[in-house]
């Protein structure tokens, strides 16, 4: 061999071996995705999509506390994420600013199109135009334990069904002994109670706002007042611990899995944390009562969006579709104990037999989202008029200087 | 050309351009260059930004969408708006309560660690050492500190059985309030230590030793040698301290988180819940605006008080 062949075999081989990374790199993107932090299921979601090889996602995990500033930070600033799994009720808001990609072509050619759940699809609507698809579904629901119900000489199999029903389970499960509480709630986090509190206000048929989310009718709804002199009752008589004065949040989950507390509201995102981390607590579930029955529930939970500055957004919108696909709803959401973000799927293989799946799945059935652009500043503002509200009645006792000061703090929100 | 000769001849032209300029233009000119580094970074990083804040001041400004010019109608909605009122009163209510344990016992500290006898380096430098924690660092430590279950205040009040249960301290107004300010005063008290200790040590010991010949007691130095000599440094510090507790933000924010009812909202926590939560930063800058000039105000009145008189 010549060295001038020798010389070009070499470069020829320097060159295959230069390739190779490149094509390597060639075969997908990598798009950035920010959650708030509720659980693992997006993680795991994630980590089965990257699995597959090909495009693959960089998960951003942030405070629930802390989602919707740094989001509106990271888009005022340029740096918004590809992909956004985004609490669906400030969807409108981020929509409205146009940071979200107009996916109604997309959402319209879906087979299943009509299937996804109706809540969460249209606060994934802005002005007609599909914004983003239900991602993470969370209906608010009540969790017991029967073995304090048992206790408490109540039959387990009979959850309440009305206010008074469950006034006296929360006092014959608190009359236990003095580490036991019949209730909880996290009297410092306002989100928590958008979740679980304002359930007892619709199913009795009152609001704090009007229908159309233009007004406040907070001092004029008999039944927001009856509302809050309930829980006041509550924690008059000793029913809910002290220490939930305090809690902002951090022990809405954990508070209940101590075994100590008799009710607690929760959304499915519970059932899997109880069951993991608490096998001994034996659950019960129904669904959050009204004054003399009926029900209702917070249709929570995230919606799925594609920032509108992203790169990739065929590559982003692939991974909505395989989200929401048959395979992935039933193996990645049923089998794990998650609602799936199908209609025709919540009852499946999986959680037809399983009472706390089909609680949290049959919450939606009388679940509820307000579709307001200033959600976050009515309800879910640590320093919010509707925390404030809660404290100051249910803490305080004040009932009239609460009703009083959230119906002028929501209206003055409301009016800009 | 080589590359020394042609730095040699750059080197002399620029000489030959300066000598063509007059003493004094040269006088000028060199203390121009010596100023510049500092006029580029006040312009960079606070006339420019100032500038910013004034202008978004008169705008609709969302964090994230189109903003639109509303003149003064951000200033005139302040007036109205209750919290800020609220939480300027409460800012200032925590400026008047935290300034004086801070400065009281900063001189306290400083007097213990004056002389320098054997280990005094090692208490000066415990004094010191929360101050080098980040606050936000300090906050978490707090609240951890404060829990009911596991926190190490209550087991020690419980053990001395100065309490009969486990306290809740951020669930009332006033507690929360207390233990924010327990919590500052032992994160900044060493810095104050320190600055006051600059300045007891800057005071000639003859002074004393005089004062000591003339039979003057410990107070009576305190007031007619300590105190006037430290006159500088005590505004300092105070000024310090008080700008410190005016702009108070990441204790309440991760502590109290504004609670109990609001009751810990400090004004800064006010402009940042408004600029990044409801996403109003032109109304965020206003409030920014008036804040500063609160503070311009507040140090010219300190330092007007605490002037050198002679």
């Amino acid at each position: 061999m010549t060295s001038r062949r020798i010389v070009f075999a070499v470069l020829i081989m320097a060159l295959c071996i230069g390739a190779l990374p490149l094509s390597a790199q060639d075969e997908g993107v990598t798009m950035t995705m920010w959650v708030r932090n509720i659980g693992d299921q997006v993680q795991e979601l994630v980590d089965a999509w990257n699995d597959r090889g090909g495009n693959q996602i960089e998960l951003t995990v942030i405070p629930p506390n802390e989602f919707v500033t740094k989001m509106g930070a990271a888009i005022a600033a340029g740096e918004s994420p590809d992909i956004a799994s985004i609490d669906l009720i400030y969807a409108p808001a981020f929509a409205a600013a146009g940071q979200l990609l107009d996916i109604t072509d997309w959402v319209d050619a879906l087979p299943y199109a009509d299937d996804l759940l109706p809540a969460h699809s249209e606060l994934g609507t802005y002005q007609g135009r599909k914004y983003a698809v239900p991602f993470l579904i969370e209906g608010s629901f009540m969790m017991y334990n029967k073995g304090l119900f048992e206790a408490a000489g109540l039959d387990p199999e009979t959850p309440p069904t009305t206010w008074d029903e469950l006034l006296e389970a929360a006092r014959a499960i608190s009359a236990i002994d003095d580490e036991t509480y019949g209730y909880y709630f996290a009297a410092a986090c306002a989100g928590c109670n958008a979740f679980t509190y304002l359930p007892f206000i619709w199913a009795s048929g009152g609001d704090v706002l009007s229908e159309d989310y233009s007004e406040a009718t907070i001092a004029t709804d008999p039944i927001v007042r009856e509302a809050l002199e309930y829980y006041r009752l509550m924690w008059e008589e000793g029913l809910i611990p002290e220490s939930a004065s305090i809690d902002d949040g951090g022990s809405f989950v954990s508070a209940f899995g101590t075994g100590t507390i008799g009710i607690a509201g929760t959304g499915a995102f519970g059932i899997n944390v109880y069951r993991n981390d608490h096998p001994e607590l034996n659950l019960g579930a129904f669904h959050i009562p009204g004054k003399d029955g009926g029900a209702a529930s917070f249709g929570g939970g995230d919606v799925i969006a594609i920032g509108s500055g992203t790169q990739y957004p065929e590559e982003a919108w692939e991974f909505l579709e395989w989200m929401m696909s048959d395979e992935t709803q039933l193996e990645l959401y049923a089998a794990r104990n998650r609602t799936t973000v199908r209609v025709s799927m919540l009852e499946n293989e999986y959680s037809k037999d399983d009472p706390l799946v089909l609680t949290a799945a049959s919450a939606l059935a009388v679940g509820k989202s307000p579709y307001s652009l200033v959600y976050n500043d009515l309800f879910n503002d640590p320093n919010g008029p509707w925390l404030e509200m809660i404290q100051i009645a249910i803490l305080d006792g004040d009932i009239d200087g609460a009703l009083q000061l959230g119906q002028e703090r929501f209206t003055q929100i409301i009016e800009g | 050309m080589s590359a020394a000769a042609r730095e040699k001849d750059i080197a002399l032209r620029m000489t030959l351009r300066l000598e063509s300029l007059s003493w004094e233009q040269r006088r000028k000119l060199t203390g121009l260059l010596f100023v510049l580094p500092t006029v580029l970074f006040v312009t960079v990083f606070f006339i420019i930004p100032l500038a910013m804040t004034v202008f978004m001041s008169f705008h609709d400004w969302p964090l994230i969408g189109e903003q639109s010019w509303i003149g003064t109608t951000n200033y005139t909605e302040l007036a109205k708006d209750r919290q800020y009122l609220k939480s300027l009163d409460f800012t200032f209510r925590y400026t008047i309560l935290v300034t004086p344990p801070i400065f009281i016992l900063g001189f306290i500290l400083a007097s213990l660690v004056r002389h320098n006898i054997r280990f005094i380096g090692i208490f000066r430098t415990i004094f010191f050492l929360p101050v080098v924690i980040g606050l936000g660092v300090s906050s978490l430590l707090w609240i951890w500190m404060l829990d009911q279950r596991v926190g190490i205040f209550n087991k020690i009040l419980l053990d001395l059985h100065l309490i009969a249960k486990p306290q809740l301290f951020l669930a009332k107004p006033t507690t929360a309030m207390n233990v924010i300010i327990l919590s500052v005063v032992w994160k900044t008290v060493g810095f104050t230590m320190i600055l006051l200790l600059a300045g007891l040590q800057s005071i000639p010991d003859e002074l004393y030793e005089s004062a000591d010949v003339d039979g003057a007691g410990y107070f009576r130095k305190l007031l007619y040698i300590t105190l006037p000599l430290m006159r500088r440094t005590i505004a300092l510090a105070l000024i310090l301290s008080v700008i410190g507790s005016v702009l108070a933000f990441d204790q309440f924010y991760i502590i109290t988180r504004g609670g109990p009812r609001n009751s810990t909202i400090s004004i800064v926590y006010w402009i940042f819940n408004n600029s990044f939560t409801y996403w109003k930063m032109g109304y965020g800058a206003a409030m920014s605006i008036v804040l500063l000039g609160i503070l311009v105000a507040l140090t010219s009145v300190q330092y007007y008080v605490l002037r050198e008189r002679y």
